[in-house]
């Protein structure tokens, strides 16, 4: 789906190191107009750094960063029509909520009619109209925000750049401002490129979600992709949870694999690449069944409830098979009916993933 | 620390701020004794001695003399400051360690001999002694005390001010003066009301680097060393009150600026 | 609602503000084009007036003073050939008339700033400790103000304060305690107690604001640990004030050997101050001057050695009490 229209961005074989320290290892990768691309991935992991290189904050050691089809490797931060919305938003405190938002228009040598009429359609469509007179220090953290997307949107950038900005706020509010942003995205069909390490946020608001580790792309995809046909044990550990079963692939029926899991002969799906001397399998909590007689699914094994833990609508338990102990969600009132004993697991092959290792 | 100690720390502060404060009230006291004699019993009072003062084109001359100097020693100090204190912060490079010490080497060299140093390099560079030699010297003292007040308050700046101002179309002399100065405001305030008091308050520099016309500390000396006036009470006493009310608003910027970061 | 990106319809009556103006002014673009186009460039722009400001303004007047104080003579003359020679500072060796205010000068400077360390310590501690924060200020205020009032000034009141006819024989004399005034101007007394007065605030500061660093729930942890009120001194908060003990003695020290007004006119002649020796050089005509330099550089580079050396000794027992 990525490359249906045309890229905004091409990132062409992009080294950057700190030091002795490599932050990104030849990264290649292309950007859709209109597109909501997420970079997801632990701190350290070069997120944040390919953010800075595409805002013109880092330069990179090798390679070349194309943005709407011109060369901007070189060109600093002022001369790029990229904006960024900061991790701590960065209002000017000096300046009203309408002097940051017309800082960037200024510049660009607008008119202050222009600019007026720029910050008055920003204001209604972002809902600030009542604030443009206050102080970046009279605002909550939500309006904040939103005053640095408006700031960040008024020069109409090509791309925008977008670095944790629900970080600083409450966990209740996070929620509902996801929404907003993804809908902010979809009216103004802008590009944005927002980076994170919470995967919540990532599957909630993307088109399309990078997993980065260690200075290189791990798995670039939907997040349905992601969830449910994790490329790698990284992948499927940093997104959800998940039950890892070490074991060994035996050969392939089309594409369905099979997969030997302690003398259990499984059938599983593999992600393309993923060879066939894979050795581990993920297996999502939520795709496992627990029943008292046999399930009709297209693995079962047999094991024993060990523990239960109580999460509200549903139930983790947990359930020893032979060595090992895997999670499985039911509903509560389920869970509850379930005995203690001998218990049947059962999952369809496309729920258990052959992961690269 | 038991009961005791306390109440002896409380003695000694107490009695430190008599020591302090008691010879000055003294000395402004005695700026309205009606008699021509410095001493003790003061008999009758007198407003003739201000009088005197503001009649006296000499001290009057020196006092704007150094407010001149002052003004502008403190704005070449602050500019000269400031720049350094933004080249030095937040950026790592070989030899920064060097340029911050020398940066700082005029606050730590004891006065008489940055005074006569500054003399010499004066000479050699054929500078006469009077005014421009003495705001000079001036302005290279106080630079050190910019640079770290500056600095202190540079190094509570969010790095992203600058980077979004960067980012929304500034380059970097224009993101430094929409957004970096602003910010570093109270602080160069406070800075330099502190420059203008050293330089109206120095006497070792304006003392070798002056020409034939004193500056007010230099003027008090001299009327100092040629005997005690009671005149001298009333220019010192319009002078400290001055410099205290000067000091106390400086003060009083910068502390509402700590409180407003601590705020943030 | 509908979002656009056309910025509306800007008609040649809408002016553009000064910003703008200047960053689409294209000489100015072209010029900083030019110096700010590189993270280098930008680096030697922002360094370069510093760095010359910092060596010629900063280090070159003391380069100057070195450089006159091996000449023969100085200023130049054009009857007197000036040559390169150590004479200037074979001549401080020579007489003890510049050795004995040399010493004194740096006892003199050492004794007093032990003293102000002394006084000023638990004055500090009191402000840090026992004053509730918000009245703080308060209490420093009262220590400050006299601070920003002149030296020249201060040295007056002080003059005030102990001359024959001052507030103190007066007191005394009341008191009983003593018939005829004692002397005390133009004495070691008179000079310390000026010194002392013009120099407690350097002590205090850094004293007070190493002190206030330190969180009380150390001393209460170590309290809990069943440290006595000496041990918890001496264990927690002395090694952590080192620090301000460092710049504070050093602070003190070097603007004492530097003090020039004080000697003068609260000294006599029996504590007569390396300071006014070298003045006496530059007041003379002729060339004077180089013995002047010579002798500067001495007092700057022991003044400079003793302050370094004792930094290193604080920086000693400091990692020797953390271990």
């Amino acid at each position: 789906m990525t490359d249906a229209r045309d890229p905004i961005v091409r990132i062409e074989g992009v080294t950057k190191a700190f030091g002795s320290f490599t932050a990104l290892h030849e990264m290649n990768l292309s950007i859709a107009s209109g597109e909501f691309v997420t970079f997801l991935g632990p701190s350290g992991c070069g997120k944040s750094t390919t953010l800075r290189i595409l805002g013109g904050f880092e330069t990179p050691n090798t390679g070349r960063v194309i943005l709407d089809g011109q060369d901007v490797t070189a060109l600093p931060p002022n001369k790029r029509n990229v904006n960024m919305v900061f991790q701590d938003y960065a209002l000017f405190p000096n300046m009203t909520v309408r002097r940051n938002i017309a800082f960037g228009l200024e510049l660009k040598g607008m008119g202050k009619a222009a600019i007026a009429a720029r910050i008055s359609e920003l204001a209604s469509f972002l809902e600030l109209t009542a604030y443009l007179d206050r102080r970046p220090d009279q605002l909550s953290g939500g309006q904040r925000q939103r005053v640095a997307l408006a700031r960040a949107l008024a020069p109409d950038p090509a791309l925008l750049l977008l670095d944790e900005p629900l970080g600083a706020l409450d966990a209740k509010l996070r929620g509902q401002v996801q929404v907003e942003l993804k809908a902010i995205q979809r009216r103004t069909n802008k590009t944005f490129f927002f980076v994170t390490h919470d995967q919540e946020e990532a599957l909630t608001m993307s088109d399309r979600i990078v997993v980065m580790n260690k200075g290189r792309i791990e798995q670039d995809g939907t997040p349905e992709d992601l969830y449910f046909r994790p490329a790698s044990r990284f992948v499927a550990e940093f997104i959800g949870e998940t039950n890892l079963l070490t074991g060994q692939a035996i050969g392939r029926d089309q594409d369905v694999t099979g997969f030997d899991w302690q003398g259990n002969r499984l059938r599983a799906i593999a992600s393309p690449g993923v060879g066939a001397t894979a050795t581990t399998a993920s297996l999502r909590p939520e795709r496992v069944q627990v029943a008292q007689e046999r399930p009709g699914t297209d693995n079962a094994v047999q094991g024993r409830v060990v523990n239960r833990l109580f999460k509200g609508h549903r139930m983790l338990l947990d359930v020893a098979v032979g060595n090992t102990v895997i999670q499985a969600y039911t509903d509560t009132d389920r869970g509850r009916a379930i005995e203690d004993g001998p218990v049947w697991l059962g999952w369809n092959a496309n729920s258990l993933t052959l992961l690269a290792d | 620390m038991t009961r005791n100690t306390r109440i002896l720390m409380q003695c000694i502060y107490w009695a430190f701020v008599i020591y302090l404060l008691v010879p000055l009230f003294l000395m402004m006291l005695m700026g309205f004794k009606d008699s021509k004699f410095i001493g003790f019993p003061i008999k009758s009072w007198t407003l003739d001695w201000y009088m005197t003062v503001f009649a006296d084109t000499a001290v009057l001359q020196a006092f704007a003399y150094s407010m001149v100097i002052a003004v502008v020693s403190t704005l070449i100090a602050l500019t000269m400051g400031t720049w350094i204190a933004v080249a030095l912060t937040g950026r790592s490079f070989w030899g920064r360690a060097i340029i911050l010490g020398l940066t700082l080497l005029p606050a730590i060299i004891p006065g008489v001999i940055s005074a006569i140093a500054f003399r010499i390099a004066a000479r050699v560079v054929g500078m006469e002694p009077g005014m421009w030699a003495i705001i000079w010297s001036h302005a290279i003292h106080n630079v050190p005390f910019v640079v770290l007040v500056v600095m202190a308050r540079l190094s509570t700046m969010p790095k992203s001010y600058a980077e979004a101002a960067r980012d929304l179309g500034a380059d970097p002399i224009i993101a430094f003066f929409r957004v970096s100065l602003p910010y570093l405001t109270p602080a160069m305030i406070g800075g330099g009301v502190f420059c203008m008091l050293l330089s109206f308050d120095d006497f070792v520099r304006s003392f070798f680097l002056g020409g034939y016309e004193p500056t007010l500390p230099v003027l008090i000396f001299a009327k100092l060393r040629s005997g005690m006036s009671p005149e001298i009470n009333a220019i010192s006493t319009i002078v400290l009150v001055l410099t205290a009310l000067l000091g106390l608003w400086a003060e009083r910027s910068m502390r509402g600026l700590s409180k407003r970061a601590s705020h943030d | 609602m509908t979002y656009t990106t056309e910025t509306g319809t800007a008609g040649k009556t809408d002016r553009t503000g000064f910003w703008g103006r200047l960053s689409t002014f294209g000489p100015y673009v072209a010029l900083t084009d030019i110096l700010l186009s590189s993270p280098r460039r930008q680096f030697w722009f922002l360094l370069a007036i510093p760095i010359l400001w910092v060596f010629i303004t900063h280090l070159g007047p003391i380069l100057q003073m070195l450089n006159v104080s091996l000449l023969s003579s100085y200023p130049p003359s054009p009857n007197k050939v000036s040559v390169y020679t150590l004479e200037n500072y074979r001549k401080f060796w020579s007489d003890s008339i510049f050795i004995t205010p040399f010493i004194r000068t740096l006892v003199f400077s050492s004794v007093l700033t032990l003293t102000t360390l002394i006084i000023m310590y638990p004055v500090a501690y009191f402000l840090a400790r026992h004053v509730r924060r918000d009245r703080q200020i308060l209490f420093l205020m009262l220590l400050l103000i006299p601070f920003w009032v002149g030296e020249v000034v201060r040295i007056f009141a002080m003059m005030i304060l102990l001359g024959n006819n001052g507030a103190l024989n007066i007191l005394l004399q009341w008191l009983g305690l003593t018939e005829r005034p004692i002397p005390f101007m133009y004495t070691g007394f008179s000079l310390s107690a000026g010194i002392i007065y013009l120099t407690a605030l350097y002590m205090l500061m850094p004293l007070y604001s190493a002190l206030e660093k330190i969180p009380a729930s150390y001393s209460e942890a170590a309290a809990d640990l069943g440290a006595g009120p000496w041990t918890r001194f001496r264990r927690i908060t002395l090694p952590l004030s080192l620090e301000g003990i460092a710049s504070g003695c050093t602070l003190v020290f070097l603007i004492s050997t530097g003090m020039y007004a004080t000697p003068v006119l609260l000294g006599g002649p029996s504590t007569t101050l390396f300071s006014e020796v070298i003045a006496g050089f530059f007041h003379v005509a002729g060339d004077q001057w180089p013995v002047g330099a010579a002798f500067s550089c001495i007092m700057l580079l022991t003044a400079l050695a003793l302050s370094g050396g004792f930094n290193k000794l604080m920086g000693f027992l400091a990692g020797r009490v953390s271990k």
